[in-house]
């Protein structure tokens, strides 16, 4: 749970102005492309970037830039985290069929 | 006044700090994100196949640690402390997929080659089979040509031993006073000299053409064989003399054969004198016996 702790954080004061387009853009890529593969090999890292780029768009919404470009950026590195563990157990599986013939 | 006293030191330590002081929570997530940082660091396939990823966990951990040095908010130190972290694990997971994508390839190339080398074995087992059949298919042909050729040599030679016989019997037959008999040197025809000759001569009497024509005849019909033609006398008068006789006589024989058209070099004529008597020199029958004339009719 406390990766949900950035979620209850007050707003910096020194808030960015600019909205964070970019970091949003990435976050929403790879959460994207997380949620092709990772959803029974890592189902925990995905539901966790699920749930911090959708706190991204509603702060987004808010126009609180300064919290949506952190959320994005964890979101982005949870999708990541996911989708490499996914990606490593299915390398993983496949090598075992491998060694054992098919 | 304590209200106020509050405020204000509120507002000092807020001022002092920037932003704020780190936090324990900051605290232990940047030490968190230094461990999982250092650990995957040092793996040897962290850096040779995640060097992207290592490099941005480094820039979120050195910026973590500017933050903290700096007095940032603690809220951006446990972000990047967070994302240092991420990026980390993230790092290490990488180079286990690159490894074990080596891993496959190795396996995938090795099973291959098993694949390949079973069927190779498989296919020179297969040949070596193919090729034993095919020998021992050959050998059973020659065998059977070889068995087939014998049976064939040997049918003719027993056919013509049969026709041989048959043709020596009639000669025997036919010629009054021959003896035919088989041995070991073939056939012996046994000629008695008082059919051929007058006594101490050697000029063959005029009814002993009859059987030499036969015998030409026989020669003509058979020109794989030849002859030997040997004369003996009995033991009355001098070996010398008799040693002589006998030869005129088997040449008279030969001449008469060669005068028949048989070639020469098929006749060998010997004399052998009173040697080899068949019978007893001792009584008239015996030494009637003893001088004759034998023609040898060798094996082909």
């Amino acid at each position: 749970m406390k990766r949900l702790a950035l979620f209850f954080l007050p707003l910096a004061a020194c808030a960015m102005t600019e909205p964070p387009v970019s970091e949003m853009a990435a976050a929403r890529e790879m959460v994207a492309q997380a949620r092709a593969i990772a959803a029974q090999d890592a189902p925990q890292d995905l539901a966790t970037a699920q749930s911090k780029l959708a706190h991204a768009e509603a702060a987004m919404q808010r126009e609180h830039y300064e919290h949506a470009r952190l959320l994005a950026q964890q979101a982005e590195a949870d999708a990541k985290l996911a989708w490499t563990n996914a990606e490593k157990l299915q390398a993983q599986r496949a090598l075992r069929e491998e060694r054992s013939g098919r | 006044m304590k209200t106020s006293l509050k405020l204000s030191l509120m507002a000092a330590v807020l001022a002092a700090g920037g932003c704020a002081t780190l936090s324990p929570e900051a605290e232990r997530q940047l030490e968190e994100a230094r461990a999982s940082y250092r650990f995957v660091s040092e793996d040897p396939r962290v850096q040779r196949y995640a060097a992207v990823e290592l490099a941005s966990a480094s820039t979120a951990l050195r910026e973590a640690e500017r933050l903290a040095a700096e007095g940032g908010s603690p809220e951006l130190v446990e972000h990047n402390a967070y994302l240092a972290e991420r990026r980390s694990r993230t790092a290490l997971g990488t180079a286990q997929i690159r490894q074990v994508e080596a891993d496959i390839a190795v396996a995938r190339e090795d099973r291959r080659r098993t694949q390949l080398e079973a069927r190779e074995r498989e296919a020179a087992a297969a040949r070596a089979r193919a090729e034993q059949a095919e020998a021992a298919r050959r050998e059973a042909e020659q065998r059977a040509q070889l068995l087939a050729r014998e049976r064939v040599e040997k049918e003719k030679v027993s056919v013509a031993a049969t026709e041989l016989a048959a043709e020596v019997k009639r000669l025997e037959t036919e010629l009054a006073d021959v003896r035919a008999k088989q041995t070991d040197r073939g056939w012996i025809l046994t000629l008695k000299n008082e059919l051929l000759f007058d006594s101490g001569g050697a000029t063959l009497k005029s009814g002993a053409q009859r059987a030499l024509d036969n015998l030409a005849q026989f020669l003509r019909k058979h020109p794989e064989r030849d002859l030997a033609i040997e004369g003996f006398t009995d033991s009355i008068g001098s070996p010398d003399s008799n040693q002589r006789l006998s030869e005129r006589r088997a040449h008279a024989v030969k001449d008469a054969l060669t005068g028949r058209g048989i070639e020469s070099w098929r006749i060998h004529a010997r004399g052998y004198g009173p040697s080899f008597p068949v019978a007893s020199n001792a009584t008239e029958t015996g030494r009637q016996l003893n001088r004759r004339v034998e023609i040898v009719i060798n094996p082909s």
